[in-house]
């Protein structure tokens, strides 16, 4: 049944593409589609009167994406143009599922070739562990990959393959409201220390320039990692797991308490946004202007900011450090697998390809559009090179200080718990950082034992 | 043809007809037993066999017999109670809501002696009923939302009851999460749970209260001795579909609670979910045990609401 349908699909995409390249008429595309609708009898019967040509070509090349990459960078559309009959798919998950990619694995099948939107330490590992994917090392030219900056190539290998070819860079950063910063009398620039930041925080309170001081998101992933970073990036176990127990990650525990008393009140929640993802507390609280400092991956305030009475009071920098830390943070790219069961290998890695290194895609996503402003930056060492020896003239100063982060910048490591070590984490670190637990470590370590235990259920 | 011989044929004869006609509505009723089949008896006995095995949706191995080994384990785990007892808070919540207020509604609504009004207040009422989930949810979000929702903004810039430090935290796991949500419920099927009470309101002839006003009878009287007992099988199906489906919930814990087990909305929905789709190698047996758990108990409460709301008399 599902090989009738793919074949039935092969033939329809087929015949739609030639009616768009002007091969055939609508009066032939009308038959041929009716036919294909008679399922295998059609099949056959197109086979036997000769316009299975069609058939007999491969489908095109069939990428997948999520809807918010295709919202957030607009140039999309123009990459595509140069890759005739490419048959461009938004992802059919809701949120960030990957329970279709892993369905249809099962049958040794695959409706997409590629799909763009993987997180590595969201689901890579899930993805190979359910033979999803294959890696990108046979497809990929030799220059590209050397091209690649190396803590995001780390990230996205596994076992010493490429499993995810990196397009969209997310930094977590330090932005801040130069209206409120001037207003409470501090000076325009980014905070080098956590002990400058909250004391610039302190005083945006205290000169009531804003409600309130410093906000974060308090996804773990998005918080307790990179501030652990920003100590030291060797907060990892053996086995690839977050260390939750290290000295790096209870500092960040402690700090997130420490910021939390200029925050506003709802800091914790979740549940309140858009898949935990868009909406989150902290960036409403930036959108109203009701914060100074904000610490996230540089795509929310540049989406936030556009809310603001003056958007370029927006200013953006590096994660400030601990006194004696390594000043690292954290980061990850959303780039793109390619299916095992796919087809078109190799005119997948030449459509990504020329969909990462595309100048008009970074120029948006940087300078930003009517559409949208996400600040994802590249993951290829040549195109820093290239600006940093021309610079444009829509280049802001962020990038730079962001690239230069990049060379200590760590992934989360990927693992099956990559992601959810975090999520099984929350609730009970939270139990810190609300005061109903006293000792950091022991909140800590009670996050150590119910990840274990939640790894330990299965085979 | 002896009579012993006519006799056997009209009885051969007979069942021929029996047959022909058991035939006939076999073949009426096959669609729906198809349908019932395929879509409610086979996916139910798959879920109770993967349940009674090691399944994992993200492995390629085999799933292994482990017998009750996941109900055990489901069982022995504090958050299969907890998450059933949130579920069981939360449909205590809502469950009032769906018979209290839709009565009074009914009832008032009922005694409107102009028709087009009458007419005006069923339409008003069913509105609520009419938005697609999605535009709810989106609504009920903005209405909560602690920073920038009307209600919030009412409690702190409009009357100043509460600053921005303490104003109530609606959603995302606060203790206020389960009657926020079950208020959100309560108004999105009042129109809904209106009009079955006033379908049975309907039914009942006019004669019987006008007669016991007559008897001398109060409003009240009326209301307990004359209504209220002929609406009990209305009360009666409300209350034990309502009651499966508020156990049941799930999208708007998802939505407005995300999987944090300490919130209030990590059920035994979220949390057979979680281990569906979300954690390790998803395992699906554990997940269809905490599912069959779940549902196990669900019929064992429906049956005792069934026969506390039976009609009586």
């Amino acid at each position: 049944m599902t090989i009738r349908k793919e074949q039935e699909y092969i033939l329809q995409q087929a015949a739609r593409e030639q009616l768009l390249l002007g091969n055939i008429d609508r009066r032939e595309f009308l038959t041929r589609s009716l036919v294909t609708g008679l399922g295998l009898a059609g099949v056959g019967a197109v086979a036997k009167t000769g316009i299975g040509t069609a058939f007999a070509q491969d489908r095109p090349l069939t990428p997948t994406f999520y809807q918010w990459i295709q919202d957030l960078h607009p140039s999309i559309p123009a990459v595509n143009a140069k890759f005739p009959g490419v048959n461009y798919q938004i992802a059919p998950v809701e949120g960030f599922g990957i329970e279709r990619f892993v369905a249809e694995a099962k049958n040794k099948e695959s409706t997409w070739d590629v799909y763009v939107g993987q997180t590595p330490f969201v689901e890579m590992s899930a993805m190979i562990e359910a033979d999803v994917i294959e890696p990108w090392d046979d497809y990929i030219p030799k220059d590209v990959l050397d091209d690649i900056i190396p803590s995001i190539r780390e990230e996205c290998t596994i076992n010493g393959k490429l499993y995810g070819w990196p397009f969209l860079l997310d930094v977590i950063g330090n932005s801040w409201h130069s209206g409120v910063t001037t207003k409470a009398g501090l000076p325009d620039a980014a905070p080098a220390t956590w002990d400058e930041y909250l004391a610039n925080a302190k005083t945006i309170v205290d000169s009531k320039a804003a409600p309130f001081g410093a906000t974060f998101d308090a996804h773990g992933w998005r918080s307790l990692v990179p501030m652990a970073h920003s100590m030291s990036s060797q907060v990892y176990t053996k086995e690839g797991l977050f260390d939750f127990t290290s000295d790096a990650a209870i500092e960040a525990l402690m700090l997130m308490k420490k910021i939390m008393a200029v925050s506003h009140p709802d800091i914790l929640l979740e549940g309140a946004s858009d898949g935990g993802v868009n909406g989150t507390p902290d960036e409403v609280a930036f959108a109203a202007q009701r914060v100074g400092y904000f610490v996230k991956y540089f795509n929310a305030p540049l989406r936030m900011a556009q809310y603001w009475d003056d958007p370029k009071a927006l200013h953006l920098g590096p994660l400030p450090k601990f006194a004696n830390g390594e000043g690292s943070t954290a980061f990850w790219t959303t780039g793109s697998a390619l299916f095992k069961h796919g087809k078109n290998k190799e005119k997948a890695a030449e459509y990504i390809k020329a969909l990462t290194y595309d100048a008009q895609i970074w120029k948006d996503s940087i300078a930003g559009t009517a559409s949208g402003h996400p600040g994802q930056l590249p993951p290829y060492k040549s195109i820093y090179l290239e600006w940093d020896a021309n610079k444009p003239d829509w280049m802001p100063d962020f990038v730079s200080l962001v690239r230069g982060q990049l060379d200590r910048a760590k992934a989360i490591t990927n693992h099956i718990f990559g992601l959810q070590q975090f999520v099984i984490g929350k609730p009970l670190w939270d139990a810190y950082l609300k005061g109903e637990e006293t000792d950091p470590k022991a909140a800590m370590q009670k996050v150590v034992e119910a990840v274990q235990a939640e790894m330990k259920r299965g085979k | 043809m002896s009579a012993v011989a006519m006799r056997l044929d009209d009885r051969i004869a007979d069942r021929v007809n029996l047959l022909r006609q058991g035939m006939t509505t076999w073949l009426f009723l096959l669609p729906a037993v198809i349908f019932f089949v395929g879509y409610q008896a086979y996916p139910i006995f798959r879920v109770l066999w993967i349940s009674f095995t090691d399944y994992e949706f993200l492995t390629n191995e085999p799933a292994r017999w482990i017998g009750f080994g996941n109900y055990a384990e489901a069982l022995s785990d504090p958050l299969m109670w907890t998450s059933l007892w949130r579920a069981a808070l939360f449909t205590i919540m809502f469950l009032p809501g769906t018979i209290i207020l839709p009565l009074l509604l009914a009832i008032l609504v009922d005694r409107v002696t102009d028709q087009r009004l009458a007419a005006l207040y069923r339409v008003v009422l069913l509105i609520p009923a009419v938005i697609p989930s999605t535009l709810v949810f989106v609504l009920w979000k903005w209405m909560y939302n602690f920073q920038s929702g009307p209600i919030n903004h009412f409690l702190v810039d409009t009357t100043g009851l509460f600053t921005l430090q303490n104003a109530p935290q609606w959603l995302g796991g606060t203790p206020l999460t389960l009657p926020s949500i079950a208020i959100m419920e309560v108004w999105w099927g009042l129109g809904y749970h209106t009009i079955f009470f006033l379908a049975g309101l309907a039914a009942i002839p006019k004669d019987l209260p006008e007669a016991a006003r007559i008897d001398g009878a109060s409003e009240w009287q009326v209301f307990w001795h004359v209504t209220r007992p002929r609406l009990a099988p209305i009360m009666m199906i409300l209350v034990v579909l309502r009651f499966g489906t508020a156990m049941a919930v799930i999208d708007e814990y998802l939505i407005f609670g995300g999987f944090n087990r300490d919130s209030p909305t990590y059920t035994w929905t979220i949390f057979m979910y979680d281990q569906a789709f979300k954690l390790g190698l998803w395992r699906q047996g554990f997940a269809a045990a905490i599912g069959m758990i779940g549902a196990v108990g669900m019929m064992f409460v429906m049956v005792f609401l069934l026969r506390i709301f039976r009609p009586r008399g």
